[in-house]
């Protein structure tokens, strides 16, 4: 493919989806109404088309020139001021066409899902336009070849979660979430920012090509110089990430975002919005392996968060509110396989590409679980508490087994994707226990990391059985006849479902395809990874455990259920009640920070309106005596010019003569 | 002069012939199409806006196949200033001729429309001269018809008012500015301008001291146009009285005649541009400084206490053209960001954003001549949501904040002005960020007026059509936005003309 036909494909994968939303924004209200989605369609799948087209071309030839060197870098010459120039660069490597391929593919299939779901609704078209603009950042953001562009575009997926959390701004509940999510973020935004300062201070550049291409020397002279700068560097960065991926203990924010339309949660707060920290932590990867101290605490917060989330998702009733538990644990396990590439520099590629292939199968299967969710809240009338609701599966056959098929992949059933996935970072995990200087670490972590699959596979199927076993009941708002999904509705979730299943076993370990195309990434190196046959059966036994324990307790004696529940008392109530993080961050961070306010706003108050009154009134005061002046008698305006073109002729005489 | 050194100079100057040749038609015509008792058949202003956009474009494309040519002995040149100004002007004054439009009446618009091309050929002229006398009479070019056109179109009481303020006073500034250059021509001995910037450069004011008094004057005199602090007087006053068209032009126009004729006399004003320890641009550069600090400050604070639109933007053109004389100020420096090329960047920027602002208010009219009162703005955002999203681009342009050509023009200033190594631009740098941010106040204070207040029941009427100026409208939002997306084109030609 030449190189123009490239280009114009890249400019197509963010700029397909941009027109979408403007055409969609500037016309949807009056003029498409309910017709809004073709747009969008159109736009993702032209993005997605181009993205494949993409994938399979540039990459080979990349490979054959320098493996490590990005595909393509193409730029737009803003504007050249002196020396100051500012392009608008896009660039794409391996890394960078299969999060874009992953982005647009699942926006798709969410989009048409979301039409069929958000239909009569009166935010139709502003529904679309804003589901068009996030896939548009998001495109930009992984196409981003600069800190700045990643930073503005990780702040515009930030904005567009934001809409769209809050897309039922009446809602009081959905507008604090919309608030919570972008207030939180900023605490991670800071991070970005900071680490933003740092590299332009260590580096002078804020270019990819420069900040992570480890090739040169001079960037190695700077690494050797400033080792201690590097680890802030790569800690600042990870903050940026704990607070977009939701990490502990930024994660509260996440669970809150639900308040949004189910479709959005699937894509912006399952798929690949969330992602977005794991992909810039991953993109850093030649920053990373010189600071493994940085790499210790990524590790460390992933497994933190990833226990967490999961000991919360055991109680929780709310369908939605286990699957976001369960996608910030997920999280998680994505930061551990990231972290543990402290084990030595053979280990680097082989755990960055667990973290990236975990992300890559979590994005199908965790869209199709809350599609399938948003289909049982669909049919339910809007009711998604577990306990008001059961043996969904004669009536919602599709669903029943689309979401079956997902939470099999969750919890890690061979051979679906996301047991090849988990199983990786598994084995990165138990790389870094028997290798490197921090064994003992990763040996809890690892731990940690088998207890929290095993309450994967038990919530997730705790989940399933409470939804779709049992007797049938409805709840009253469903009306008489709830009803399977339409087929805009349901082709999505088959599609997903496919994708779920067999994913894992087209790309995965088994034939290395994804490993081998993510090596020409910057940072990377090709390895022959081998099969862990001990891990994969022990990731299969924590499956089954898991599951068998979910099926004893809800389907075969629900009363073991309520005994398990009595006997865990206090665990049960933490779980229950999200280990009260909402109310510690309230007492010790919201609340402070609430009577900080009011002592600002009472400073605020006096003394700087005060002042800012004062000023204000300066200007007035000032131009009174101007004013007189403008009072529209021609003479004395002739007078005032004469007089001060005589002022300017008795300045030069005098400043003449004092020299 | 030789038949063969006339045809050199009109070739230099052959858009310009085009258009006082269109001007001379309509003149000799326009009386003719007249009816007996002096009534002209309705529509005629159709047919005189229609010739006057036929000669612009005419002298557009001619003006795209000349070739900049670096300086020439003869009363004219045709170098990048002109060639930019010139594209610069022929643009603009296009969306005046679609502004004035609809406000011309069909008697008066044939000798409307010829002084509207007259004086932005006088424009064109000034930009062209290589000769303190071309100069002048391109000064004047601009100045007489401009009288014309105050009078012409309304009768009103408050438009004489303003067209004999307007007439008393510039003569006045024109004659400061005629004297000033006859001196000049005392102190050298030549009216071509090279010839002059370097006899400047090299004398020390203690050997010619008619300077004193020449440069002076020259400053004042060009002041007026520019309307700097305190020779801005009549702006607020004519503003208020004139057709919403008419303030358009005089928001821009003199500003750029003002600007072409201090940049052609730079060694007047650039203190790097001195070789001479002591040649009349040191001196003179502080007085500019000085004016461009009142300049900045009592436009912006005058502004803060307008109720009128009109006379805001006055003041508002006031205060950019104090933005200006920064640049102007920052020309010549050793940077990489020379001031003379951020000034012609902002008077393009300026032109769109100002001619704009005035064309949405005519646009979105209600009944009479256009919206004139901040009262009349209220509720805009909701009863026309076209004409308030458009307004308000304009007013994030004036207040210098992105998207907009504005901001990417005093983002060039700031940059010129802090960079230039001329001493004192610093200080003017930082003042001019806190102008931009006391301006902020009042144009953001507009949007706020648009969007927040209910309107007032009494203006309820549907909006008169006006087709021209809402085509004028759509070129100045493409030029305000066009010029901060893909700002490079213009940019490399202001950095041709300040080569």
């Amino acid at each position: 493919m030449s190189e123009s036909v490239q280009q114009l494909l890249m400019w197509l994968i963010p700029g397909a989806p941009l027109t979408a939303a403007i055409l969609i924004a500037l016309f949807g209200p009056k003029v498409l109404r309910g017709q809004s989605h073709w747009l969008c369609w159109l736009g993702i799948a032209t993005a997605f088309g181009c993205s494949l087209a993409l994938l399979t071309s540039i990459t080979p030839e990349g490979f054959a020139v320098d493996p490590s060197q990005p595909a393509v870098v193409i730029g737009y010459e803003w504007i050249k001021v002196g020396s100051l120039d500012i392009r608008i660069d896009l660039r794409a490597d391996a890394m960078t066409s299969i999060m874009l391929s992953m982005v647009t593919g699942v926006s798709l299939l969410v989009a048409i899902f979301g039409s069929g779901y958000m239909h009569h609704d009166p935010g139709y078209p502003r529904f679309f336009a804003a589901v068009s603009l996030f896939v548009f950042s998001m495109c930009m953001l992984v196409l981003a070849g600069s800190f700045l562009m990643l930073f503005v575009f990780w702040e515009a997926v930030g904005l567009c979660s934001y809409l769209l959390i809050g897309f039922w701004f009446r809602k009081p509940s959905a507008a604090a979430a919309a608030k919570k999510a972008f207030v939180v973020n900023r605490i991670g935004d800071f991070g970005l920012l900071m680490a933003m300062f740092l590299i332009w201070r260590t580096f002078g550049s804020l270019d990819f090509d420069w900040v992570l291409n480890s090739g040169s020397t001079e960037w190695q002279m700077i690494i050797g110089a400033n080792r201690e700068t590097i680890t802030l560097i790569c800690l600042c960065l990870f903050l940026g990430a704990m607070g977009k991926s939701a990490q502990f203990p930024l994660h509260v924010w996440l669970p809150d975002a639900m308040e949004g339309p189910t479709p959005v949660s699937a894509l912006i707060h399952a798929a690949t919005m969330v992602t977005a920290g794991v992909y810039l932590v991953a993109r850093c990867t030649p920053l990373f392996v010189w600071a493994p101290t940085a790499q210790l605490v990524v590790a460390g917060v992933g497994a933190a968060t990833a226990l967490i989330a999961a000991l919360t998702a055991l109680m929780q009733y709310d369908l939605k509110r286990v699957m976001a538990y369960s996608t910030v644990s997920q999280l998680g396990f994505m930061f551990m396989a990231l972290g543990a590439a402290a084990a030595g520099p053979e280990y680097v590629t082989p755990a960055v590409t667990a973290a990236m292939f975990h992300l890559f199968t979590h994005a199908f299967f965790k869209a199709l679980l809350f599609l399938g969710s948003g289909s049982v809240m669909h049919s339910m009338g809007d009711v998604i508490d577990m306990r008001r609701f059961s043996g969904l599966r004669r009536v919602m056959p599709t669903t029943h087994w689309t979401f079956l098929a997902g939470a099999a992949a969750l919890a890690g059933v061979p051979p679906l994707s996301g047991f090849f996935s988990k199983d990786d970072i598994l084995a990165s995990l138990s790389a870094g226990m028997t290798h490197g200087d921090h064994r003992l670490y990763f040996a809890i972590i690892f731990l940690v990391a088998v207890l929290t699959a095993v309450l994967t596979a038990f919530y997730t199927f705790r989940a399933y059985f409470m939804t779709f076993w049992g007797p049938e009941k409805f709840p009253e708002e469903a009306g008489a006849h709830p009803h399977e999904a339409s087929p805009v509705m349901a082709i999505p979730l088959q599609i997903l479902a496919l994708l779920a299943i067999s994913i894992g076993f087209i790309v995965g370990p088994l034939t290395h395809r994804f490993s081998s195309y993510l090596a020409h990434t910057m940072g990377l190196s090709e390895t022959h990874p081998h099969l862990h046959w001990g891990l994969m059966l022990l990731s299969t036994a924590i499956a089954a455990s898991g599951i068998y324990a979910a099926f004893v307790m809800y389907v075969r004696s629900p009363a073991k259920a309520e005994e398990a529940r009595l006997r865990s008392g206090r665990l049960y109530d933490l779980s229950q009640n999200k280990f009260y993080f909402d109310e510690i961050l309230t007492t010790l961070v919201v609340a402070p920070l609430r009577r900080l306010a009011a002592l600002s706003v009472s400073f605020d108050r006096t003394v700087i309106d005060g002042a800012v009154d004062a000023v204000g009134r300066l200007p007035r005061l000032l131009s009174q005596a101007p004013a007189r002046l403008h009072g529209g008698v021609v003479g004395n305006y002739a007078l005032v010019m004469l007089l001060a073109a005589t002022a300017a002729v008795v300045f030069v005489v005098q400043a003449l003569g004092r020299q | 002069m030789s038949h063969e050194s006339i045809r050199t100079a009109v070739q230099l100057i052959l858009p310009e012939c085009i258009l006082i040749g269109t001007v001379c038609v309509m003149f000799l015509t326009g009386p003719f199409l007249l009816g007996r008792n002096g009534q002209a058949s309705p529509g005629l202003r159709h047919r005189w806006g229609a010739l006057a956009l036929l000669a612009i474009g005419a002298a557009a494309w001619q003006w795209w196949h000349t070739t900049p040519v670096a300086a020439i002995d003869g009363p004219f040149l045709s170098d990048g200033l002109s060639f930019t100004i010139r594209g610069i002007v022929l643009a603009l004054g296009a969306v005046l001729v679609l502004a004035a439009w609809n406000q011309l009446d069909d008697r008066t618009s044939a000798e409307c429309n010829a002084c509207l091309l007259a004086l932005l050929a006088g424009v064109n002229l000034t930009a062209a001269a290589n000769d303190i006398i071309t100069l002048f009479l391109g000064l004047e070019l601009v100045s007489i018809p401009t009288y014309l056109l105050l009078y012409l179109p309304t009768r009103s009481r408050p438009a004489q008012e303003a067209t004999i303020k307007y007439f008393l006073l510039s003569l006045f500034s024109s004659a400061m500015l005629v004297y000033g250059l006859a001196l000049l021509y005392g102190a050298t001995g030549t009216t071509m301008l090279p010839e002059i910037v370097e006899l400047l450069k090299a004398t020390s004011l203690t050997e010619s001291p008619l300077l004193l008094i020449a440069a002076p004057l020259i400053a004042a005199g060009l002041g007026f146009r520019i309307t700097a602090v305190p020779f801005h007087f009549y702006a607020p006053d004519v503003f208020q009285g004139v057709p919403a068209f008419m303030a358009a032009l005089l928001s821009f126009i003199p500003k750029v005649v003002g600007f072409t004729a201090l940049w052609r006399l730079t060694a007047l004003t650039s203190r790097a541009a001195a070789e001479s320890a002591d040649a009349v641009s040191t001196y003179m550069a502080s007085v500019l400084a000085v004016l461009a600090v009142l300049t900045m400050f009592i436009g912006n604070l005058m502004a803060l206490r307008q109720s009128n639109l009109h006379r805001l933007l006055a003041y508002s053109s006031v205060a950019h053209g104090g933005y200006m004389l920064v640049g102007l100020l920052a020309g010549g420096g050793s940077s990489g960001v020379p001031g003379g090329a951020a000034l012609l960047f902002y008077l393009a920027a300026y032109g769109f954003m100002t001619i704009g602002a005035f064309c949405i208010l005519l646009a979105a009219r209600r009944s009479g001549d256009s919206i004139r009162t901040i009262d009349e703005l209220a509720g805009l955002g909701s009863s026309q949501p076209l004409a308030a999203l458009v307004l308000s681009v304009f007013l994030f342009s004036l207040a210098g904040l992105p998207p907009t050509a504005g901001f990417l023009g005093k983002f060039n200033l700031f940059l010129a002005a802090w960079s230039s190594g001329v001493s004192g631009t610093r200080w003017l740098a930082v003042i001019l960020a806190m102008n931009a941010a006391i301006s902020a106040w009042y144009y953001l204070r507009l949007i706020g007026v648009m969007y927040l207040q209910s309107p007032q029941p009494s203006t309820a009427d549907a909006p008169t059509r006006n087709l021209p100026a809402w085509i004028a409208t759509a070129v100045c939002v493409a030029g305000t936005l066009g010029l901060f997306l893909v700002p490079q084109a213009v940019w490399d030609a202001a950095l041709l003309a300040t080569q």
